[in-house]
């Protein structure tokens, strides 16, 4: 069995899963602090379900929306400082207060992999004690060109590291995007997040080892996916806004879809999703207007509108998630699920272990470009094995080439997502068939 | 007669500009609109018409030229293009008295307010594409046999090259070479002339049209109304609603001096069932409905969310997504045969005839 586990505030609400069929469902425990919610809430599982739950998923994101940012220096690498204000990169508000101080460090990358200059790693390491003399713990490098190549922001990290080992360091070239500013932000908020990520990650493994200790221990990821829980310390960033991709998967597995629409309908309105493959269709980018994006795969989850396209032929499940369901559902909607409101958490016990490889290769032609799209789809089947998943139970979900406007001739960019169960998972949430699909 | 541009013009510059763009990531506009907007605190901008210049005034066309890393990962630094203005000025001798854009689309269709606010030089409503080409010579100053050069180019580095060369063909060759040194952009300033020249063979009108796209598309009212506004404004026809079925990389061969690799969309449109192919190399080259040629460059095609009236990012386009394909006609220089023999489908490596020659 699994466990779908939501954590908020002083609460915790679970959800527990029997291969399609919810067993417990919507459970909520509210504490003196999160701590003691989680204990009683594990303690009560164990107590139910025994030695049967086999995996619990937890979706962190809203302790990571709500908590404080942690203080981060931001050092960016790039040929040449910014010449006046202007051209200053500009930090969305949320983040913007949690830099504490900015550094520049000469360097960086062309498309090619190439320096544009050489690191200026002497005079970063005169630098250095002056930068981490003011009780800096965190610290997000991003430079140009790390699609590229990662060498210089990982030579500046290992300085850091070099100086002192318990320095939280996020690199850009972790996070996948074209834009400069999209990186630093993550780097920025992944780094500010390293701390609150690592708190709840002992939280949850000495609560899972108390409770469960043969149990899997994952939090839920914004692609619809999961990741062990080691990786919230290192990559928080993906633990943000998990929910609605919870809530497209949840929607899916309850309605036995793997492919097709999901109309999820809250108080906020009704908005449309799609799985393929039993994931969430996934953008790379979580966009905020005009602000930089957030570098994570995130499930899209967009307003349905009055023109949204109906199609006959196209499976399509429709949740009505309100509290209150006395008004009917905007645009004439009917829900197709009669017992939604827990889809999230129910995402969250069905998510399997996801990995990307988002990359940059450098091709001859056709023949050259499958190759190295053949190579990426095994490094991305190899990530998810290392992630625990089972090599037999692992496939390739998405696989995608996408030419560069205006770039160097040859070079392209390689999406590849897979996804895997663990050996704990006999019985698949979503038919094994339909994975291993490639759109 | 000029006009001061404020935040709003250029938050509807900034649609405009993606909207001409045919659907390329429009990232780096916006960061230049935040800068413009940021930068426009105090100062004023002055957009004027070319007529408002004497005629043998110098004006110069500034924008980005690309092959390589994006500029929106690699930021410019900020004092670029004031360095490649003031090479220019050092090569001829003469000071610039106003710049326009090298295209009227995307990046370069804001740029030049950038520049202006720095330089305190009147931007000019005009520029020599009318829309955004790949290639520097793909303009209709070159059609009219206005000089490219010199050009001066800087980069991120802060490295700068003054090009001095007569043809449009070999100052690309050129360009590109050290673009791709500099690291994968350079701010330019080329196409140094008089003011008569840029009258007589320029585009006129550019910025304020992109200005008036983005007025309809960020108004709030229903996709068919802004569809209707932008017939009325532009003559531009909706080619169809239509949904993504397939989406296809390195689809044809290509010329390694054209910057990207071509790629193409197949969309269903579901109400007649005829099958959409869009050819895409930076832009949409060519629409084929049902195998025949609907539009073509230089025609400009770019796509609309069908639900939110707002432009398509070719980035973010998947399988499944429904789509308006909007056509619109370009300038009228690009249909003459020395227009269609420097931009037609065959100038992109695609073997098909512009419907215009066709029927000429």
């Amino acid at each position: 069995m699994r466990v779908g586990l939501r954590l908020e505030g002083t609460s915790c609400r679970t959800v527990v899963l029997d291969g399609l069929t919810v067993v417990s469902a919507g459970q909520e425990v509210h504490a003196g602090s999160l701590p003691e919610a989680l204990e009683s809430s594990l303690s009560g599982l164990r107590r139910e379900f025994g030695s049967g739950i086999t995996e619990i998923t937890v979706d962190v994101g809203r302790v990571l929306g709500e908590r404080k940012l942690a203080d981060v220096v931001a050092i960016r690498i790039s040929p040449r400082p910014p010449a006046d204000a202007f051209h200053m990169t500009v930090l969305p508000p949320l983040v913007e207060p949690a830099v504490t101080r900015t550094v520049h460090v000469a360097g960086g990358h062309d498309l090619r992999g190439r320096p544009l200059a050489p690191l200026d790693l002497e005079g970063f390491l005169a630098d250095l004690p002056g930068i981490l003399s003011r009780d800096v713990r965190n610290v997000a490098v991003t430079s140009v060109g790390s699609t590229a190549s990662s060498d210089h922001e990982t030579r500046i990290a290992d300085a850091i590291l070099g100086n002192d080992r318990d320095i939280r360091i996020s690199i850009s070239s972790d996070f996948y995007s074209s834009v400069f500013r999209d990186r630093d932000y993550t780097a920025i908020l992944n780094s500010a997040l390293m701390q609150t990520g690592e708190d709840l990650a002992v939280m949850l493994e000495a609560a899972g080892r108390r409770q469960f200790p043969a149990a899997l221990l994952s939090f839920a990821k914004n692609d619809g996916g999961r990741a062990p829980l080691s990786r919230l310390a290192l990559a928080p960033v993906h633990g943000l806004r998990a929910e609605p991709a919870m809530g497209i998967l949840g929607a899916a597995t309850l309605a036995g879809i793997p492919e097709g629409e999901v109309i999820l309908c809250t108080e906020a309105g009704a908005m449309v999703g799609h799985i393929h493959g039993g994931l969430p269709v996934a953008r790379s980018l979580i966009r905020q207007g005009f602000d930089a994006s957030l570098a994570s795969n995130a499930a899209i989850l967009e307003p349905y509108t009055a023109h949204h396209p109906v199609r006959a032929d196209f499976p399509s499940v429709i949740a009505d998630l309100r509290d209150s369901k006395d008004v009917a559902l905007p645009f004439g909607l009917v829900p197709t699920l009669s017992a939604a409101q827990d889809a999230a958490l129910v995402g969250s016990a069905a998510a399997p272990l996801t990995a990307w490889i988002d990359r940059l290769e450098t091709v001859s032609g056709r023949v050259d470009l499958k190759r190295v799209q053949n190579l990426a789809e095994d490094d991305a089947h190899s990530a998810a094995v290392q992630l625990g998943a089972t090599p037999g139970q692992t496939d390739i979900i998405e696989s995608n080439v996408y030419a560069m406007p205006y770039g160097n001739p040859g070079i392209v960019r390689i999406r590849v997502q897979a996804a895997g169960e663990t050996f704990a998972d006999e019985e698949h949430v979503l038919p094994t068939a339909a994975r291993g699909a490639t759109q | 007669m000029s006009t001061v541009l404020n935040t709003e013009d250029v938050r509807n510059l900034r649609t405009g500009a993606h909207f001409l763009t045919c659907t390329i990531d429009p990232t780096a506009i916006y960061i230049y609109a935040e800068m413009i907007q940021r930068a426009m605190e105090g100062r004023s901008l002055e957009l004027i018409t070319v007529d408002e210049l004497a005629p043998d005034d110098l004006v110069v066309a500034v924008g980005m030229v690309t092959q390589g890393l994006f500029i929106a990962d690699m930021p410019p630094v900020g004092d670029e293009f004031l360095g490649c203005i003031r090479a220019i000025e050092a090569s001829l001798g003469r000071s610039v008295r106003a710049i326009y854009s090298l295209a009227a689309a995307n990046i370069n269709g804001i740029v030049p307010l950038m520049v202006g606010l720095q330089s305190s030089l009147p931007v000019i409503d005009a520029d020599p594409m009318g829309r955004v080409f790949p290639l520097i010579s793909q303009t209709t100053l070159n059609i009219g046999n206005v000089a490219i050069g010199p050009i001066a180019l800087m980069g991120v580095t802060g490295e700068r090259a003054v090009v001095e060369v007569e043809s449009a063909q070999r100052a690309e060759t050129l360009v590109r070479a050290i673009v791709t040194e500099l690291g994968g952009w350079a701010a330019t300033a080329m196409y140094p002339c008089s003011a008569q020249q840029l009258m007589e063979h320029g585009v006129h009108g550019s910025i304020s049209r992109m200005i008036r796209i983005g007025q309809i598309l960020n108004a709030s009212t229903t996709v068919e109304r802004k569809l209707l506004l932008l017939a009325e404004f532009l003559d531009s026809t909706r080619i169809a609603r239509a949904r993504v079925s397939h989406i296809e990389s390195l689809s044809r061969p290509t010329d390694l001096g054209l910057p990207a690799q071509p790629s193409s969309v197949t969309l269903e449109d579901e109400t007649t069932g005829r099958i959409v192919r869009l050819e895409i190399q930076n832009e949409i080259l060519l629409v084929l409905v049902d195998g025949a040629v609907t539009a073509a460059v230089p025609d400009m095609v770019t796509l609309l969310n069908s639900e939110q009236g707002t432009v398509v990012n070719i980035d973010d386009v998947q399988v499944g997504d429904v789509m308006d394909i909007v056509k619109i006609t370009a300038a009228a220089q690009w249909y003459t045969e020395a227009g269609l023999d420097l931009t037609d489908p065959k100038a992109f490596g695609i073997p098909i005839l512009h419907p215009r020659r066709r029927h000429a």
